[in-house]
């Protein structure tokens, strides 16, 4: 069953108590929030994911809530329960989808360290994924949101988790987080995409999710063989330039943009530099987004 | 000459190091330490001539062994290059000089 | 029973077990921090693979974090052990990394936080000055600080390494000065023992190991824990437990050293919870310690709530298992700092620990 095969009513129950048994990829959360903010994030954004039955295994049991005092009605306030602990300080209660969607990242590259977990966007064709490692302000969503916009499949907007076995990126889609410009920028470029209302004032600025195209959902179970690693570099003005970089300096990127690489040891050097050694390594540098699509497409149709 | 010219590992070396090299340029990580490092190209071939030699060498020996690949360098630009290598290795853990 | 208990007790009673039941499980011995042990105990027995696909990535998961962190603790020793060799100070391991180094079963699956070592007050002056040549830090820096910890406590401030970030707490005795106990740290010194490779490092002998796991569960105000020591203690009694003459040794020693409260304590907690196998004789041997019927009845009523797994989603303060977690001390692992935590969720977001 998925999400919107649930009635609004029966979600918002489901949610309220005992909570949303969610499978995003190979990772099942059990949601609780009787928010309604949380509650229509959820119906929105995952419409087309799965819905775990009673008897199933949920790797994360969270909550998002408001807390039990006067608090709640003098300056409205939301907390990300994790396994019965808040392991964050509590945000405005308008951001209580955006604390939703980054208290779930927060579980998996802290705990799934059945895979060793790079902070990058990840999209495939043709069974080959192209990885975008990137700190805040390089474009990495941008990038992300419209390369899954224009054909390409979304595996993940920041957590890739690679198998530890075989090397291969295991899917986690989820909703792409966009900031700031960025929002306009592809509510421009994919006038067909799904976001929420933007949330201001949050300490990154604007905040709104995309939600992730149905095909990513679909095939959530297909892993992709990494083939490209693209370092995006959002700089205004600046020509599109695809920049071959050094393998070894990549592989020091992804090293340190690892959640868990020394969890791994040598078994995550060696998985790195097998990945670094079957695939070709850029710097895109762009200022229209486009363009960066363009340029990336023709990168994969040339392999 | 310099005591840092002659090396010897603690631990034992094949297993200890781990190391891949693309296009001249080398990443390393060391068990010892937990830490990986990015080496240029000579300080990547110094490691691989340490890590293949079957005893300590000295910076001299290990001049020999990439005089061809450095044929164009002066002799003494290459062993201060080699001798800089040697003392970034003791830094990092990598390499270290046996007590004579 | 809880499934958490069970799984420490009899790993192999958990086979039958549903799904929903996993789930409750590893929820628990997450929370209690003692996933990693929980999967150790099922390696041991061999019966990893029989354990359903999905709780059994999180028993690897945990499996492969507690190894990498047993593997940074014995970098970490090799490089404490080098920084004191030219003082010539007795060191004395305590704790996980005393139980890693020997090899013993209660080091399997364990989680580590700082390390913790033992060295004679006399030698105090000197271990600091060659830590700090190495590169460790005082981390409280106030006056009063430094005061409280030099005059009053049993350590000196914690250290934390400049460059690896790691934290050591460096004893000269196993309680504060100030505590009503005063087990003979002279006495635990002159019977540690040495490690097999290991010219300079000790740890204490197995007697005044438990001891010391029992006095530091029992006299220590960080129950967060509490759960994960007694599993410590369990293991230790097990392991040694086969020993000729060790448990006399044991009731004579918890005597010698004026440590009979917390020695009765840790063997009324640990039999009926994790079901160790204790000699009635000793058992008896214990009453000595046993304290007045009010003040057994406040502590049954902490420890058997604190010892139990937890369930319920609101946690009070007592059981609240935000303390001592292994989200907060990074420092192990060197994961990629702030830059992370930063863009994934926001430093202010991060509770102070």
């Amino acid at each position: 069953m998925i999400v919107s095969e649930l009635s609004p009513e029966e979600l918002a129950s489901r949610l309220a108590s005992p909570g949303l048994r969610l499978r995003t990829g190979p990772v099942v959360t059990r949601i609780q929030s009787r928010l309604t903010s949380v509650v229509q994030g959820v119906a929105l954004h995952y419409a087309h994911y799965a819905v775990e039955g009673e008897g199933s295994f949920a790797d994360f049991r969270v909550r998002v809530a408001s807390p039990h005092s006067l608090r709640r009605w003098l300056k409205p306030q939301v907390y990300f329960h994790f396994d019965g602990a808040s392991p964050f300080l509590p945000l405005p209660a308008n951001q209580a989808f955006a604390m939703l969607e980054w208290g779930l990242n927060w579980c998996v590259s802290n705990h799934c360290h059945q895979y060793l977990i790079i902070h990058a966007a990840a999209v495939e064709r043709s069974g080959l994924a192209l990885l975008l490692p990137g700190p805040p302000g390089s474009g990495k969503s941008t990038l992300c949101a419209g390369l899954a916009s224009r054909g390409w499949r979304l595996l993940c907007d920041e957590l890739t988790l690679l198998d530890l076995a075989t090397g291969s990126v295991v899917p986690l889609p989820r909703p792409i987080s966009l900031k700031n410009e960025s929002i306009d920028v592809i509510r421009r470029f994919a006038p067909e995409a799904r976001l929420n209302p933007p949330v201001h004032d949050t300490v990154k600025g604007s905040v709104a999710h995309m939600k992730a195209p149905e095909q990513s959902v679909i095939r959530g179970a297909e892993p992709a063989r990494p083939r490209w690693v693209v370092l995006p570099r959002f700089e205004r003005g600046a020509t599109v330039s695809l920049e071959q970089q050094s393998r070894a300096r990549t592989f020091m990127r992804l090293a340190e943009n690892a959640f868990n690489y020394d969890v791994h040891g040598r078994r995550g050097f060696e998985l790195l530099a097998n990945l670094i050694a079957t695939s070709d390594c850029f710097e895109c540098r762009f200022s229209l987004l486009e363009d960066a699509v363009e340029a990336l497409d023709g990168l994969a149709r040339r392999t | 000459m310099s005591s840092l010219s002659a090396l010897r590992w603690r631990t034992t070396p094949i297993d200890a190091i781990a190391w891949r090299e693309w296009d001249g340029e080398y990443v390393v990580r060391s068990e010892r330490s937990g830490n990986t490092h990015l080496l240029g190209p000579l300080a990547g071939r110094v490691l691989q001539v340490l890590l293949d030699a079957s005893s300590a060498l000295n910076s001299d020996d290990i001049a020999a062994e990439l005089s061809d690949e450095l044929a164009a360098t002066d002799a003494a630009e290459r062993k201060a290059a080699i001798e800089a290598a040697l003392s970034e290795f003791k830094r990092l853990g990598l390499a270290e000089p046996v007590q004579e | 029973m809880e499934p958490l208990l069970l799984a420490l007790r009899d790993p192999e009673a958990l086979l039958g077990l549903k799904l929903p039941q996993w789930e409750v499980l590893v929820n628990q011995a997450r929370r209690a921090n003692l996933l990693s042990r929980v999967a150790a105990g099922f390696d041991r027995d061999g019966l990893l693979r029989e354990v359903p696909v999905a709780p059994r990535a999180h028993l690897l998961a945990a499996r492969a974090l507690a190894q990498a962190q047993a593997d940074a603790v014995r970098r970490e020793i090799a490089a404490i052990d080098r920084s004191l060799a030219a003082t010539g100070a007795p060191v004395v391991l305590l704790k996980g990394a005393a139980y890693l180094l020997a090899g013993l079963p209660a080091a399997r699956g364990r989680l580590f936080t700082d390390i913790d070592i033992l060295v004679p007050r006399a030698a105090l002056a000197e271990v600091e000055a060659a830590l700090m040549l190495a590169g460790w830090a005082g981390m409280k820096t106030t006056p009063y600080d430094q005061r409280y910890y030099r005059r009053w406590m049993h350590e000196l401030p914690p250290l934390k390494h400049i460059a690896r970030q790691t934290v050591l707490d460096v004893h000269h005795a196993i309680l504060p000065l100030t505590a009503r106990l005063k087990p003979d740290s002279a006495k635990l010194l002159a019977a540690s023992r040495t490690l097999p490779g290991e010219p300079r490092l000790r740890v204490l002998a197995p007697v005044d190991m438990v001891l010391h796991s029992a006095t530091h569960l029992f006299c220590n105000e960080d129950v967060g824990n509490s759960l994960r020591d007694l599993v410590d203690l369990d293991s230790l009694l097990c392991c040694f437990g086969n020993k000729k003459g060790f448990w006399p040794a044991l009731s004579a020693r918890a005597a010698e050293l004026d440590l009979t409260r917390p020695f009765y304590y840790a063997l009324r907690y640990v039999q009926p919870i994790l079901n160790t196998p204790v000699p009635a004789q000793v058992l008896r041997d214990a009453e000595i310690g046993r304290p007045p019927s009010a003040l057994r009845g406040l502590m049954d009523a902490i420890f058997f709530r604190t010892l139990q797994p937890d369930r319920a989603a609101a946690t009070d303060g007592l059981a609240s298992l935000a303390r001592g977690s292994l989200y907060v001390r990074a420092h192990w692992l060197r994961m990629p700092p702030l830059l992370l935590a930063l863009h994934l969720t926001s430093k202010a977001l991060r509770r102070e620990q």
